[in-house]
Protein backbone atom coordinates (compact mmCIF):
# COMPACT_ATOMS: atom_id res chain seq x y z
CA UNK A 1 0.00 0.00 0.00
CA UNK A 2 1.14 3.36 -0.85
CA UNK A 3 1.50 5.35 2.08
CA UNK A 4 3.06 8.55 0.48
CA UNK A 5 4.04 9.80 -2.71
CA UNK A 6 7.27 12.87 -2.39
CA UNK A 7 8.84 14.48 -4.89
CA UNK A 8 11.74 11.88 -4.78
CA UNK A 9 10.15 8.77 -3.80
CA UNK A 10 7.39 6.40 -2.78
CA UNK A 11 7.05 5.18 0.88
CA UNK A 12 5.17 2.04 1.34
CA UNK A 13 4.33 0.31 4.25
CA UNK A 14 4.08 -3.45 4.25
CA UNK A 15 3.59 -6.46 6.52
CA UNK A 16 6.72 -8.82 6.86
CA UNK A 17 5.92 -11.82 9.29
CA UNK A 18 5.10 -9.99 12.21
CA UNK A 19 6.51 -6.54 11.73
CA UNK A 20 5.60 -3.65 10.03
CA UNK A 21 8.47 -1.78 7.90
CA UNK A 22 8.74 0.67 5.35
CA UNK A 23 10.26 0.24 1.62
CA UNK A 24 11.42 3.84 -0.06
CA UNK A 25 11.64 3.60 -3.89
CA UNK A 26 12.81 6.53 -5.73
CA UNK A 27 10.77 6.40 -8.54
CA UNK A 28 12.00 6.66 -12.47
CA UNK A 29 12.09 10.39 -13.65
CA UNK A 30 10.84 10.82 -17.27
CA UNK A 31 11.87 13.97 -18.13
CA UNK A 32 15.66 12.98 -17.63
CA UNK A 33 17.29 10.99 -19.64
CA UNK A 34 18.04 7.66 -18.20
CA UNK A 35 21.79 7.53 -17.53
CA UNK A 36 21.50 10.40 -15.66
CA UNK A 37 18.13 9.01 -13.94
CA UNK A 38 19.45 5.96 -12.90
CA UNK A 39 22.73 7.33 -11.69
CA UNK A 40 21.22 9.68 -9.49
CA UNK A 41 18.41 7.35 -8.44
CA UNK A 42 21.34 5.21 -7.14
CA UNK A 43 23.75 7.20 -5.98
CA UNK A 44 20.90 8.60 -3.23
CA UNK A 45 19.64 5.50 -2.31
CA UNK A 46 23.72 4.08 -1.09
CA UNK A 47 23.95 7.50 0.10
CA UNK A 48 20.55 7.83 2.45
CA UNK A 49 21.31 3.85 3.51
CA UNK A 50 25.14 4.79 4.44
CA UNK A 51 23.53 7.45 6.36
CA UNK A 52 21.13 5.81 8.24
CA UNK A 53 23.76 3.19 8.75
CA UNK A 54 25.93 5.52 10.57
CA UNK A 55 22.90 6.68 13.04
CA UNK A 56 22.12 3.41 13.59
CA UNK A 57 25.63 2.48 14.93
CA UNK A 58 25.90 6.24 16.48
CA UNK A 59 22.31 4.89 18.33
CA UNK A 60 20.64 8.01 17.40
CA UNK A 61 16.68 7.75 17.19
CA UNK A 62 15.84 6.57 13.36
CA UNK A 63 14.86 3.93 11.63
CA UNK A 64 16.22 0.94 11.83
CA UNK A 65 17.87 0.04 8.11
CA UNK A 66 16.71 -3.76 7.18
CA UNK A 67 17.73 -4.10 3.46
CA UNK A 68 19.36 -2.21 0.28
CA UNK A 69 18.34 -2.63 -2.81
CA UNK A 70 19.40 -0.67 -5.97
CA UNK A 71 16.87 1.75 -6.02
CA UNK A 72 15.07 1.40 -2.68
CA UNK A 73 15.78 0.52 0.98
CA UNK A 74 14.10 -1.29 3.82
CA UNK A 75 13.97 -0.14 6.78
CA UNK A 76 11.82 -0.68 10.18
CA UNK A 77 8.62 1.50 10.65
CA UNK A 78 8.38 4.33 13.69
CA UNK A 79 4.91 3.69 15.27
CA UNK A 80 4.11 7.13 16.47
CA UNK A 81 3.01 10.67 15.69
CA UNK A 82 4.30 13.24 13.83
CA UNK A 83 5.53 16.21 15.59
CA UNK A 84 3.75 18.50 12.94
CA UNK A 85 -0.19 17.04 14.15
CA UNK A 86 0.70 17.21 17.80
CA UNK A 87 0.45 20.25 19.70
CA UNK A 88 3.83 22.00 20.68
CA UNK A 89 5.43 20.54 23.79
CA UNK A 90 8.50 21.98 26.03
CA UNK A 91 8.46 18.41 27.34
CA UNK A 92 9.97 16.99 24.02
CA UNK A 93 12.40 19.90 23.13
CA UNK A 94 15.24 18.45 25.75
CA UNK A 95 15.02 14.65 24.18
CA UNK A 96 15.02 16.32 20.63
CA UNK A 97 17.74 18.72 21.26
CA UNK A 98 20.02 15.31 22.27
CA UNK A 99 18.92 13.37 19.10
CA UNK A 100 20.14 16.02 17.28
CA UNK A 101 23.42 16.55 19.09
CA UNK A 102 24.41 12.66 18.40
CA UNK A 103 23.54 12.96 14.80
CA UNK A 104 25.23 16.21 14.04
CA UNK A 105 28.14 14.60 16.60
CA UNK A 106 27.98 11.75 14.36
CA UNK A 107 28.70 13.55 11.10
CA UNK A 108 25.47 13.60 9.77
CA UNK A 109 23.40 17.01 8.78
CA UNK A 110 19.77 16.26 8.33
CA UNK A 111 18.73 19.15 6.03
CA UNK A 112 15.06 19.75 6.34
CA UNK A 113 14.99 19.44 10.13
CA UNK A 114 11.50 20.23 11.03
CA UNK A 115 8.69 18.51 12.74
CA UNK A 116 7.44 17.37 9.62
CA UNK A 117 10.22 14.76 10.10
CA UNK A 118 10.41 13.89 13.67
CA UNK A 119 8.15 11.32 14.80
CA UNK A 120 7.53 11.08 18.85
CA UNK A 121 7.15 7.34 19.42
CA UNK A 122 5.77 6.99 23.15
CA UNK A 123 7.28 10.42 24.07
CA UNK A 124 10.69 9.70 22.73
CA UNK A 125 11.52 11.65 19.61
CA UNK A 126 12.51 9.92 15.95
CA UNK A 127 14.27 11.57 13.29
CA UNK A 128 13.12 10.28 10.10
CA UNK A 129 13.64 11.45 6.18
CA UNK A 130 17.10 11.88 5.43
CA UNK A 131 16.83 12.00 1.58
CA UNK A 132 18.61 15.78 1.89
CA UNK A 133 20.89 14.73 4.54
CA UNK A 134 24.86 14.87 4.22
CA UNK A 135 27.63 13.43 5.43
CA UNK A 136 29.96 16.32 7.01
CA UNK A 137 31.11 17.97 9.81
CA UNK A 138 30.77 21.56 8.11
CA UNK A 139 29.40 24.03 11.23
CA UNK A 140 27.43 26.30 9.06
CA UNK A 141 25.05 22.87 7.43
CA UNK A 142 24.77 22.13 11.12
CA UNK A 143 23.45 25.41 12.17
CA UNK A 144 21.32 25.72 9.34
CA UNK A 145 19.76 22.62 10.22
CA UNK A 146 19.23 24.48 14.02
CA UNK A 147 17.80 27.39 12.10
CA UNK A 148 15.21 25.54 10.12
CA UNK A 149 14.26 24.17 13.24
CA UNK A 150 14.37 27.48 15.51
CA UNK A 151 11.94 28.63 12.74
CA UNK A 152 9.52 25.67 13.43
CA UNK A 153 8.86 25.90 16.91
CA UNK A 154 8.21 28.67 19.40
CA UNK A 155 10.94 31.00 21.04
CA UNK A 156 11.07 29.04 24.65
CA UNK A 157 10.79 25.85 22.92
CA UNK A 158 13.68 26.70 20.88
CA UNK A 159 15.76 27.36 24.21
CA UNK A 160 15.17 24.47 25.60
CA UNK A 161 16.28 22.08 22.61
CA UNK A 162 19.32 24.22 22.23
CA UNK A 163 20.36 24.22 25.87
CA UNK A 164 19.91 20.31 25.72
CA UNK A 165 21.93 20.16 22.28
CA UNK A 166 25.05 22.14 23.63
CA UNK A 167 24.89 19.85 26.76
CA UNK A 168 28.58 18.09 27.11
CA UNK A 169 28.96 19.09 23.10
CA UNK A 170 32.69 19.70 22.22
CA UNK A 171 31.25 21.62 18.86
CA UNK A 172 27.43 22.96 20.19
CA UNK A 173 29.52 26.89 21.06
CA UNK A 174 30.96 26.54 17.39
CA UNK A 175 27.67 25.53 15.70
CA UNK A 176 25.57 28.20 17.98
CA UNK A 177 28.15 31.02 16.74
CA UNK A 178 27.83 29.95 13.42
CA UNK A 179 23.97 30.07 13.93
CA UNK A 180 24.41 33.58 15.08
CA UNK A 181 26.14 34.45 12.37
CA UNK A 182 24.09 33.03 9.45
CA UNK A 183 21.26 34.71 10.99
CA UNK A 184 22.78 38.00 10.71
CA UNK A 185 23.18 37.70 6.65
CA UNK A 186 20.23 40.22 5.78
CA UNK A 187 19.03 37.66 2.68
CA UNK A 188 20.09 34.64 3.86
CA UNK A 189 17.07 32.18 2.89
CA UNK A 190 16.37 29.61 4.58
CA UNK A 191 13.07 28.07 3.43
CA UNK A 192 11.43 25.28 5.08
CA UNK A 193 10.43 21.97 2.93
CA UNK A 194 7.43 21.19 4.89
CA UNK B 1 -6.43 54.49 -20.93
CA UNK B 2 -2.95 53.74 -22.87
CA UNK B 3 0.06 52.78 -20.66
CA UNK B 4 3.50 52.68 -22.03
CA UNK B 5 6.48 50.69 -20.11
CA UNK B 6 10.27 50.81 -20.82
CA UNK B 7 12.28 48.09 -20.52
CA UNK B 8 16.37 48.68 -20.16
CA UNK B 9 17.91 46.40 -17.66
CA UNK B 10 20.12 44.22 -20.11
CA UNK B 11 20.95 44.34 -23.97
CA UNK B 12 17.34 44.99 -25.18
CA UNK B 13 15.71 48.46 -25.00
CA UNK B 14 12.06 47.50 -25.61
CA UNK B 15 8.92 49.81 -25.52
CA UNK B 16 5.15 48.49 -24.90
CA UNK B 17 1.95 49.98 -25.12
CA UNK B 18 -0.96 48.35 -23.73
CA UNK B 19 -4.57 49.38 -23.06
CA UNK B 20 -7.43 47.48 -20.41
CA UNK B 21 -5.16 44.52 -20.78
CA UNK B 22 -4.78 45.09 -24.62
CA UNK B 23 -1.09 44.68 -26.12
CA UNK B 24 -1.20 47.43 -28.79
CA UNK B 25 2.71 47.58 -29.11
CA UNK B 26 5.86 45.22 -28.32
CA UNK B 27 9.00 46.72 -30.44
CA UNK B 28 12.15 47.04 -29.08
CA UNK B 29 16.12 47.25 -29.96
CA UNK B 30 19.14 45.37 -29.06
CA UNK B 31 22.25 45.59 -28.23
CA UNK B 32 24.57 43.34 -30.98
CA UNK B 33 26.45 40.90 -28.70
CA UNK B 34 29.53 39.94 -30.02
CA UNK B 35 32.36 37.23 -28.25
CA UNK B 36 32.87 39.46 -24.96
CA UNK B 37 29.58 39.56 -22.91
CA UNK B 38 28.12 42.96 -22.27
CA UNK B 39 30.02 46.06 -21.44
CA UNK B 40 27.45 47.71 -19.58
CA UNK B 41 28.86 51.23 -20.22
CA UNK B 42 28.11 50.11 -24.26
CA UNK B 43 24.99 49.00 -23.57
CA UNK B 44 23.53 52.27 -22.52
CA UNK B 45 25.05 54.31 -25.26
CA UNK B 46 23.21 51.82 -27.39
CA UNK B 47 19.90 52.46 -25.49
CA UNK B 48 20.66 56.10 -25.43
CA UNK B 49 20.78 56.25 -29.22
CA UNK B 50 17.59 54.19 -29.91
CA UNK B 51 15.69 55.51 -27.49
CA UNK B 52 13.69 57.88 -28.84
CA UNK B 53 13.38 55.93 -32.08
CA UNK B 54 11.82 52.97 -30.20
CA UNK B 55 9.04 54.61 -28.43
CA UNK B 56 8.08 56.30 -31.43
CA UNK B 57 7.55 52.78 -33.23
CA UNK B 58 5.81 52.00 -30.74
CA UNK B 59 3.21 54.97 -30.82
CA UNK B 60 2.90 54.51 -34.67
CA UNK B 61 2.52 50.48 -34.01
CA UNK B 62 -0.12 50.98 -31.27
CA UNK B 63 -1.28 53.59 -33.87
CA UNK B 64 -1.60 56.45 -31.20
CA UNK B 65 -0.14 60.01 -30.62
CA UNK B 66 1.68 60.90 -27.57
CA UNK B 67 -1.11 62.49 -26.05
CA UNK B 68 -2.87 59.59 -25.91
CA UNK B 69 -0.73 58.30 -23.23
CA UNK B 70 -2.50 58.31 -19.92
CA UNK B 71 0.87 56.58 -17.89
CA UNK B 72 4.30 55.55 -17.95
CA UNK B 73 6.12 52.54 -16.58
CA UNK B 74 9.76 51.35 -15.87
CA UNK B 75 12.00 48.84 -15.33
CA UNK B 76 13.70 49.92 -11.97
CA UNK B 77 15.53 46.76 -11.57
CA UNK B 78 17.28 44.14 -11.22
CA UNK B 79 19.88 44.81 -14.12
CA UNK B 80 22.94 46.73 -15.05
CA UNK B 81 23.05 50.48 -13.44
CA UNK B 82 23.64 52.48 -16.59
CA UNK B 83 21.70 50.49 -18.84
CA UNK B 84 18.52 50.79 -16.18
CA UNK B 85 19.28 54.59 -15.77
CA UNK B 86 18.06 55.40 -19.77
CA UNK B 87 14.80 53.85 -19.19
CA UNK B 88 14.58 55.63 -15.76
CA UNK B 89 15.09 59.24 -17.46
CA UNK B 90 13.27 57.97 -21.05
CA UNK B 91 10.17 57.62 -18.77
CA UNK B 92 10.57 60.41 -16.42
CA UNK B 93 11.09 62.78 -19.59
CA UNK B 94 7.21 61.46 -20.95
CA UNK B 95 5.89 61.88 -17.47
CA UNK B 96 7.47 65.30 -16.74
CA UNK B 97 6.06 66.83 -19.67
CA UNK B 98 2.86 64.78 -20.75
CA UNK B 99 1.98 65.09 -16.43
CA UNK B 100 1.41 61.66 -16.11
CA UNK B 101 1.49 59.02 -13.51
CA UNK B 102 4.69 57.23 -13.21
CA UNK B 103 5.30 53.74 -11.61
CA UNK B 104 8.34 51.66 -11.10
CA UNK B 105 8.26 48.42 -11.97
CA UNK B 106 10.29 44.91 -10.60
CA UNK B 107 11.33 43.28 -13.73
CA UNK B 108 11.07 39.76 -12.23
CA UNK B 109 7.31 40.33 -11.61
CA UNK B 110 6.74 41.68 -15.07
CA UNK B 111 8.12 38.38 -16.50
CA UNK B 112 5.52 36.09 -14.32
CA UNK B 113 2.21 38.70 -14.63
CA UNK B 114 3.07 38.63 -18.59
CA UNK B 115 2.85 34.91 -18.71
CA UNK B 116 -0.20 34.54 -16.45
CA UNK B 117 -2.01 37.59 -18.00
CA UNK B 118 -1.43 35.46 -21.81
CA UNK B 119 -2.08 32.06 -20.84
CA UNK B 120 -4.65 32.91 -18.53
CA UNK B 121 -3.65 31.91 -15.24
CA UNK B 122 -4.40 32.48 -11.95
CA UNK B 123 -2.29 31.38 -9.10
CA UNK B 124 0.76 29.22 -10.74
CA UNK B 125 3.85 28.60 -9.84
CA UNK B 126 6.53 30.03 -11.63
CA UNK B 127 9.93 29.26 -13.19
CA UNK B 128 11.73 32.34 -13.43
CA UNK B 129 14.96 31.86 -15.58
CA UNK B 130 16.61 34.13 -16.85
CA UNK B 131 20.44 35.46 -17.23
CA UNK B 132 20.83 36.95 -13.89
CA UNK B 133 18.06 35.65 -12.05
CA UNK B 134 16.59 31.57 -11.62
CA UNK B 135 13.66 31.70 -9.00
CA UNK B 136 10.70 29.08 -8.01
CA UNK B 137 8.21 31.57 -7.14
CA UNK B 138 4.69 31.67 -5.73
CA UNK B 139 2.42 34.72 -4.89
CA UNK B 140 1.64 34.68 -1.09
CA UNK B 141 -1.84 35.99 -0.78
CA UNK B 142 -1.75 37.89 2.12
CA UNK B 143 1.22 40.03 1.80
CA UNK B 144 0.56 40.05 -2.20
CA UNK B 145 4.59 39.47 -2.14
CA UNK B 146 6.39 36.69 -4.60
CA UNK B 147 7.36 34.44 -2.40
CA UNK B 148 10.84 32.31 -3.58
CA UNK B 149 10.75 29.48 -2.84
CA UNK B 150 14.08 28.47 -4.74
CA UNK B 151 16.81 30.20 -6.24
CA UNK B 152 20.14 29.67 -7.65
CA UNK B 153 22.74 29.69 -5.10
CA UNK B 154 25.39 31.67 -7.69
CA UNK B 155 24.71 32.60 -10.95
CA UNK B 156 21.82 32.43 -13.15
CA UNK B 157 21.16 30.14 -15.82
CA UNK B 158 21.15 32.14 -18.46
CA UNK B 159 24.46 33.84 -17.26
CA UNK B 160 25.74 30.37 -17.40
CA UNK B 161 24.36 29.33 -20.98
CA UNK B 162 25.92 32.77 -22.31
CA UNK B 163 29.21 32.14 -20.78
CA UNK B 164 29.36 28.74 -22.04
CA UNK B 165 28.31 30.11 -25.26
CA UNK B 166 31.22 32.13 -25.79
CA UNK B 167 33.43 29.74 -25.01
CA UNK B 168 32.54 27.62 -28.00
CA UNK B 169 34.46 30.59 -29.77
CA UNK B 170 31.72 31.71 -32.13
CA UNK B 171 31.18 35.39 -33.55
CA UNK B 172 28.00 35.88 -32.07
CA UNK B 173 27.42 33.72 -29.28
CA UNK B 174 23.67 33.01 -27.79
CA UNK B 175 22.55 31.20 -25.45
CA UNK B 176 20.62 29.56 -28.60
CA UNK B 177 23.35 28.21 -29.75
CA UNK B 178 24.01 25.97 -27.45
CA UNK B 179 20.55 24.55 -27.87
CA UNK B 180 21.32 24.15 -31.49
CA UNK B 181 24.45 21.94 -30.87
CA UNK B 182 22.84 20.40 -27.94
CA UNK B 183 20.24 18.68 -30.89
CA UNK B 184 23.01 16.41 -31.88
CA UNK B 185 24.80 15.30 -28.89
CA UNK B 186 25.06 12.17 -26.08
CA UNK B 187 25.56 12.68 -22.79
CA UNK B 188 28.79 12.55 -20.85
CA UNK B 189 29.28 13.09 -17.30
CA UNK B 190 28.72 15.91 -14.91
CA UNK B 191 28.46 17.28 -12.33
CA UNK B 192 25.15 17.72 -10.28
CA UNK B 193 23.58 20.08 -7.68
CA UNK B 194 20.39 20.63 -5.82
CA UNK B 195 19.64 20.91 -2.43
CA UNK B 196 16.03 21.01 -1.69
CA UNK B 197 14.40 23.38 -3.90
CA UNK B 198 17.69 25.18 -4.66
CA UNK B 199 20.26 24.68 -7.25
CA UNK B 200 23.66 25.96 -8.50
CA UNK B 201 25.54 26.03 -11.97
CA UNK B 202 28.95 27.47 -11.24
CA UNK B 203 30.52 23.97 -10.97
CA UNK B 204 28.74 22.58 -14.06
CA UNK B 205 29.69 25.62 -15.86
CA UNK B 206 33.32 25.17 -14.91
CA UNK B 207 33.13 21.13 -15.35
CA UNK B 208 31.72 22.01 -18.95
CA UNK B 209 34.59 24.55 -20.19
CA UNK B 210 36.76 22.41 -19.11
CA UNK B 211 35.61 19.60 -20.99
CA UNK B 212 35.49 21.39 -24.14
CA UNK B 213 38.75 21.05 -24.47
CA UNK B 214 38.30 17.17 -24.94
CA UNK B 215 34.74 16.60 -25.79
CA UNK B 216 32.94 16.93 -29.10
CA UNK B 217 30.72 20.67 -28.77
CA UNK B 218 27.98 18.92 -29.24
CA UNK B 219 28.44 16.67 -26.61
CA UNK B 220 29.23 19.32 -23.67
CA UNK B 221 25.88 21.40 -24.80
CA UNK B 222 23.64 18.19 -24.55
CA UNK B 223 25.21 17.18 -21.45
CA UNK B 224 24.96 20.46 -19.80
CA UNK B 225 21.69 21.02 -21.18
CA UNK B 226 20.38 17.80 -19.95
CA UNK B 227 22.06 18.24 -16.21
CA UNK B 228 21.39 21.90 -15.75
CA UNK B 229 17.43 21.31 -16.88
CA UNK B 230 16.83 18.50 -15.03
CA UNK B 231 18.08 20.12 -11.94
CA UNK B 232 15.73 22.69 -12.71
CA UNK B 233 12.72 20.10 -13.07
CA UNK B 234 13.95 18.24 -9.92
CA UNK B 235 13.59 21.66 -7.82
CA UNK B 236 10.47 22.83 -9.37
CA UNK B 237 8.84 18.85 -8.86
CA UNK B 238 9.42 19.76 -5.31
CA UNK B 239 7.78 23.06 -5.06
CA UNK B 240 5.52 21.74 -6.70
CA UNK B 241 4.47 19.06 -4.36
CA UNK B 242 5.07 21.42 -1.57
CA UNK B 243 2.95 24.64 -2.61
CA UNK B 244 0.18 22.39 -4.06
CA UNK B 245 -0.57 24.47 -6.90
CA UNK B 246 -2.36 23.06 -9.93
CA UNK B 247 -0.68 25.13 -12.72
CA UNK B 248 2.79 25.83 -13.51
CA UNK B 249 4.48 27.74 -15.72
CA UNK B 250 7.91 29.42 -16.80
CA UNK B 251 9.32 32.68 -17.80
CA UNK B 252 12.27 34.69 -18.49
CA UNK B 253 15.07 34.50 -21.40
CA UNK B 254 15.86 30.96 -20.72
CA UNK B 255 11.69 30.19 -21.52
CA UNK B 256 12.70 29.93 -24.93
CA UNK B 257 14.69 27.34 -24.72
CA UNK B 258 11.89 24.63 -26.42
CA UNK B 259 14.07 21.36 -24.68
CA UNK B 260 13.18 23.10 -21.10
CA UNK B 261 9.61 23.92 -21.97
CA UNK B 262 9.13 19.93 -22.85
CA UNK B 263 10.90 18.51 -19.38
CA UNK B 264 8.71 21.09 -17.24
CA UNK B 265 5.68 19.75 -19.29
CA UNK B 266 6.64 15.74 -18.45
CA UNK B 267 7.20 17.20 -14.62
CA UNK B 268 3.28 18.97 -14.82
CA UNK B 269 1.67 16.09 -16.46
CA UNK B 270 2.71 13.30 -13.85
CA UNK B 271 1.64 15.79 -11.21
CA UNK B 272 -1.93 16.50 -13.13
CA UNK B 273 -1.12 20.34 -13.30
CA UNK B 274 -1.26 22.63 -16.12
CA UNK B 275 1.68 23.71 -17.60
CA UNK B 276 1.87 26.77 -19.98
CA UNK B 277 4.49 29.30 -21.01
CA UNK B 278 4.05 32.60 -22.67
CA UNK B 279 5.31 33.26 -26.64
CA UNK B 280 8.70 33.78 -26.91
CA UNK B 281 8.32 37.68 -28.09
CA UNK B 282 7.46 37.86 -24.07
CA UNK B 283 10.10 35.79 -22.31
CA UNK B 284 12.38 37.84 -24.17
CA UNK B 285 12.80 41.25 -22.28
CA UNK B 286 10.37 43.45 -23.63
CA UNK B 287 8.19 46.63 -22.66
CA UNK B 288 4.54 45.35 -23.37
CA UNK B 289 5.41 43.07 -19.46
CA UNK B 290 6.24 46.45 -18.07
CA UNK B 291 3.40 48.42 -19.22
CA UNK B 292 1.25 45.72 -18.22
CA UNK B 293 2.56 45.84 -14.68
CA UNK B 294 2.21 49.63 -14.78
CA UNK B 295 -1.17 49.51 -15.85
CA UNK B 296 -2.02 47.55 -12.94
CA UNK B 297 -0.28 49.66 -10.47
CA UNK B 298 -1.24 52.68 -11.56
CA UNK B 299 -5.26 51.33 -11.79
CA UNK B 300 -4.79 50.43 -7.94
CA UNK B 301 -3.64 54.03 -7.34
CA UNK B 302 0.18 52.80 -6.70
CA UNK B 303 2.12 55.08 -8.39
CA UNK B 304 5.36 56.82 -7.86
CA UNK B 305 6.64 61.10 -7.10
CA UNK B 306 8.50 61.92 -9.91
CA UNK B 307 11.48 62.81 -7.64
CA UNK B 308 11.30 59.22 -5.73
CA UNK B 309 11.82 57.44 -9.28
CA UNK B 310 14.87 55.74 -9.01
CA UNK B 311 16.48 52.48 -10.19
CA UNK B 312 17.84 49.84 -8.00
CA UNK B 313 20.44 47.36 -9.70
CA UNK B 314 19.67 44.32 -7.42
CA UNK B 315 16.01 44.54 -6.64
CA UNK B 316 14.55 41.38 -5.10
CA UNK B 317 11.32 40.25 -6.58
CA UNK B 318 10.21 39.16 -2.71
CA UNK B 319 9.94 43.16 -1.63
CA UNK B 320 7.32 44.19 -4.22
CA UNK B 321 3.35 44.66 -3.78
CA UNK B 322 1.86 42.82 -6.79
CA UNK B 323 -1.58 43.43 -7.76
CA UNK B 324 -3.60 42.65 -10.51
Amino acid sequence: MIEFKGAEATIEVIQLYNQKVIVKTRNEKKYRIKSLDEKLRSFRTKREARIILKLNNSNVNSPKILALGKYTIMMSFVEGVLMRDLPENEEFMKPIGNEVKKMHLSGVVHGDLTPANIIIKNNTPFIIDFGLAEVTNNLEEKAIDLLLFKRSVSKKSFEIFLSSYIEKNPEGKKVIDKLKEVELRGRYNVRTLT
Amino acid sequence: MAIIGIESSAHTFGVGIIQNGEILANVKSMYKIGNKGMIPIEVSEHHIQNAADVIKLALDTAKITIKDLKGVGYTKGPGMGPCLQVGQLSAKTLSYRLKIPIAPVNHGVAHVEITKHTQKMKDPLALYVSGGNSQILVLDKNTRKYRILGETFDMGLGNAIDNLARSLGLEHAWGSDVERLAKDGSYIDMPYTVKGMDFSFTGLLTNAIKKLETEKKEDVCYSFQETAFSMLCEATERALLLSKKNELCVCGGVAQNTKLAKMLEEVASENGVRFAKAPNEFNADNGAMIALVAENNIKNNNFEKLENCDVKQRYRIDEVVVYD
